[in-house]
């Protein structure tokens, strides 16, 4: 193996038993956290609680050995590994919560705190949480882009808008050393972990086309084959292994690839882990009374339908509609009915989507339209975007992102065409696939996360901007004037807990 | 809760004259006639009327006339913000579902260098179009497909385009260019020849003169080669040309509108 590892040193193994001693971290979370290079057998079947009931990662075909695994060791300068920022308890993402345990116990010296991006900005002093403190409070990665933006085969894109920056509260943007100013000029967004499992469905391909590029799938360069372009929340890789090549320079601080035998070893990994929740706060399982929530199904099913020509979105709930169990207690039953009901919401509740690229431009549905969660959502039993999912929900983008003084806020000017929604000037927190393609119409299209585990990712959207999901429909009922009542919400929020 | 239901009450009463008036309203064309063709520039108005999903209704007033026309039925709808070139045939349908003479078919192409004040009107009694997948879309790649039996035969296939645009239109474009270029790919093709039309002769609309730009020929041409590069098809093989003042065509896109059969690009697929 052509690969340096690092072990954890002898200091930081003392440093973890003393906190242990100190009692701040109980037996139950020394468990839930993966640290690199433990060693553990990976089951099978493998249950973690969170607020809203039990998260159960499976892995198909498994148990199987971490030690030595490249997804698990650690790797590069800073003792990281894959699994430091994809941890099963959280999903195979990282919820703020972890990030907040782990500083608490190890403080920066933990790994997942490393300087390049498990900081605000390498060139702050690292001993202090307030260094820390876009990871430990909204659970946020520093992505550091090229500027000017690069194309899949690493050619520089010829940008047809300029980015400036307005308000740089962590210094890296205005940095000489990580900035736009510096020799190797760089543009820090900060975003959520995504989840390293369900692969099947985020690699699906329902159609070879993207009708939001009015394109065929762009092809992988690696390959040569088309691509699902569902990863990433700007959509910069094309594959798994890509993907890779990425995590490796960046967040592991590696200069040197990881060899194709590792590459393989950590994809044939990731393609069989899935994940979701399996018991609701009640202690039941989501699937039993007829219903086909849980990972299980998922290992099971054909990915990459179309929801609205097949089986139709969470429609594994329908049959919680009416719950005859006369085994469950009241709230219970209340609860999977409220789930039931929320599942039809967000395939039946209409509102009116505006100003969204992705979705009201260039593709020709209209500005506004009428239509549902599950128009965009609309991949059975995953929820994500069977095509390519890049949408600008406004979760980025001045005026409709909410106030967010934590981040850097750019301003793009377009150069070219102005933008069909916003105009000549754009206010973003990340201008998401625009890094990507260089384009201002692209600006604040972020790529739709599939919508499963989330009761053990908080906060949600791709810059943390929810805290809790009922934060989330809350945005989409301020930014879409949806109107909804008390219960519909509560709906929404059960069924999502659900997933 | 009483209260609560009487109040409930009242509104569908009144919802439901609401409902009684349009019907009783004839909305017929004042100038035009049915079958006629039409070409005009207006800022497009939203009707809010909900029949499901993808139902709210798109509203066109023709300013020359003042007949406010239903526009709803083109491929690529409006976005408020931005004015509308409106190009459809009169016909006698049901006025009742948007409040409008029905255009059909009938084709909107955004203008966006050129700004509106958004306007959404009420469903004001109408009900909306429910939604039915258009005839002309792709087919999911999980669906078994039927391949082309030998001999196979030259073919021509024209792809139409909105005014002024080389995006392939949803459900529109992309199922003809979808059929071409799967077509040259099946019989695996021994040359293909694209030809980019743009209607560079110059019309006059609403008191506007309209022309496209003369590079948009070659950059819907690229647009057709970029389908055949990514659906594997050997560029070595495929031959590009553009081309300004483009005629009128009987392409079966266009549905038998005149102007809209201008923009085109035409795949030669030789076996
Ligand atoms: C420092 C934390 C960190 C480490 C270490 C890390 N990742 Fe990630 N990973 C992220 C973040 C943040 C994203 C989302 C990036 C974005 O959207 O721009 C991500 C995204 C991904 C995705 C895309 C998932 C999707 O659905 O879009 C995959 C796959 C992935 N990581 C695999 C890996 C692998 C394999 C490794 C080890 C080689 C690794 N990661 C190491 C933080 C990390
Ligand atoms: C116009 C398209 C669109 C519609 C309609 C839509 N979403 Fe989303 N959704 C997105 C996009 C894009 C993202 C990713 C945005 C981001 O990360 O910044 C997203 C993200 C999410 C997430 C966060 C997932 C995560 O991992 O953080 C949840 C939950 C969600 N949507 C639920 C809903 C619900 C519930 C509705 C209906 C009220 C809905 N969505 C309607 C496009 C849409």
């Amino acid at each position: 193996m052509k690969l340096r590892r690092f072990r954890l040193g002898g200091a930081v193994a003392a440093l973890l038993i003393a906190c242990g001693s100190v009692g701040v971290a109980t037996a139950e979370e020394d468990d839930r956290w993966w640290a690199p290079g433990e060693g553990r057998v990976f089951p099978a079947t493998l249950d973690y609680p969170n607020e809203h009931g039990t998260l159960r990662v499976l892995l198909e075909g498994g148990p199987m050995e971490t030690r030595g695994h490249p997804f698990f060791e650690p790797i590069g300068p800073y003792g990281r590994a894959c699994v430091t920022c994809h941890q099963p308890a959280d999903a195979m993402s990282l919820s703020a919560k972890s990030a907040q345990i782990q500083w608490e116990r190890l403080g920066h010296k933990d790994p997942l705190f490393a300087p390049f991006d498990g900081s605000n900005c390498p060139d702050l002093p690292q001993e202090e949480r307030e260094s820390h403190s876009l990871l430990l409070d909204h659970g946020l990665i520093r992505i550091a882009r090229p500027w000017p933006p690069r194309d899949f085969d690493g050619n520089p894109i010829k940008p047809d808008f300029d980015i400036s920056v307005v308000r740089d509260p962590t210094g890296c943007n205005l940095s000489k050393e990580w900035g736009l100013p510096s020799p190797d000029p760089h543009i820090s967004v900060y975003r959520r972990s995504r989840p390293v499992a369900n692969f099947k469905y985020i690699l699906a391909m329902g159609f070879n086309f993207d009708p939001k590029a009015g394109l065929p799938l762009p092809l992988d360069p690696e390959t040569g084959e088309p691509a699902s372009h569902n990863l990433m929340a700007d959509g910069r890789v094309l594959s798994l292994a890509s993907q890779m090549r990425d995590a490796a320079s960046a967040h592991l601080g590696f200069l040197e690839e990881l060899t194709p035998e590792d590459i393989d070893r950590i994809i044939d990994f990731e393609k069989r882990v899935f994940t979701a929740q399996q018991k609701n706060r009640f202690g039941g399982d989501v699937n039993a009374g007829g219903a086909e929530g849980g990972p299980l199904k998922l290992a099971e099913s054909e990915p990459g339908r179309l929801g609205s020509q097949g089986i139709p979105v969470w429609s594994e709930f329908d049959a919680w509609a009416n719950s005859d169990d006369p085994d469950i207690s009241p709230e219970e039953r209340a609860w999977r009915e409220s789930v039931a009901r929320g599942a039809r919401n967000f395939r039946e509740r209409m509102f009116l989507i505006s100003d969204s690229a992705g979705i009201t431009t260039p593709i020709g549905f209209g500005n506004p339209v009428r239509d549902r969660c599950a128009f965009c959502h609309n991949m059975s039993q995953m929820g994500m975007d069977v095509a390519p999912g890049q949408v600008d929900l406004g979760t980025t983008n001045l005026p409709f992102a909410d106030p967010q003084p934590h981040l850097p806020l750019f301003k793009i000017t377009c150069k070219a065409e102005p933008h069909p929604h916003y105009g000549r000037e754009i206010y973003t927190y990340d201008p998401g696939y625009a890094l990507t393609t260089g384009r201002c119409a692209d600006v604040g299209r972020i790529t739709l996360q599939s919508l499963r585990g989330l009761s053990a990712r908080a906060p949600y959207f791709s810059n943390g901007s929810a805290k809790t999901l009922r934060e989330v429909i809350e945005f989409y009922d301020r930014r879409y004037n949806i109107g909804y009542t008390e219960q519909e919400i509560e709906d929404l929020v059960n069924l999502m807990e659900a997933l | 809760m009483q209260g609560r239901f009487w109040r409930f009450v009242a509104a569908a009463v009144l919802v439901n004259v609401a409902v009684a008036a349009p019907a009783e309203q004839q909305i017929k064309p004042v100038v035009e006639q049915v079958g006629e063709e039409v070409r005009f520039i207006t800022c497009p108005i939203y009707r809010d009327t909900d029949a499901g999903r993808k139902s709210g209704c798109w509203l066109g007033d023709r300013r020359e006339t003042g007949t406010r026309f239903d526009i709803t039925g083109s491929p690529t709808k409006p976005d408020w913000n931005h004015a509308v070139l409106v190009e459809g045939r009169v016909v006698e349908g049901d006025t009742q579902q948007c409040g409008g003479v029905l255009l059909e078919p009938v084709r909107v192409s955004v203008l966006h260098d050129q700004n509106c004040t958004r306007h959404m009107l009420p469903a004001e009694g109408f009900t909306g179009r429910r939604f039915s997948l258009p005839t002309r879309n792709i087919r999911p790649l999980y669906e078994p497909r039927e391949l082309p039996k030998p001999p196979y035969q030259e073919k021509s296939f024209d792809i139409p385009f909105d005014f002024g645009r080389d995006y392939i239109v949803y459900q529109l474009s992309d199922y003809y260019i979808d059929k071409a270029v799967k077509y040259a790919i099946d019989i695996d093709a021994s040359r293909v020849e694209i030809t980019g039309y743009a209607a560079t002769t110059p019309t006059t609309v609403s008191g506007q003169t309209l022309r496209e730009p003369a590079e948009l020929a070659l950059r819907r041409a690229e647009v057709a080669r970029e389908w055949l590069r990514r659906m594997g098809y050997p560029l070595d093989r495929v031959k590009i040309r553009a081309q300004t003042k483009a005629k009128v065509s009987d392409m079966e896109g266009a549905d038998g509108l005149t102007e809209p059969s201008r923009r085109r690009v035409t795949l030669r697929v030789i076996p």
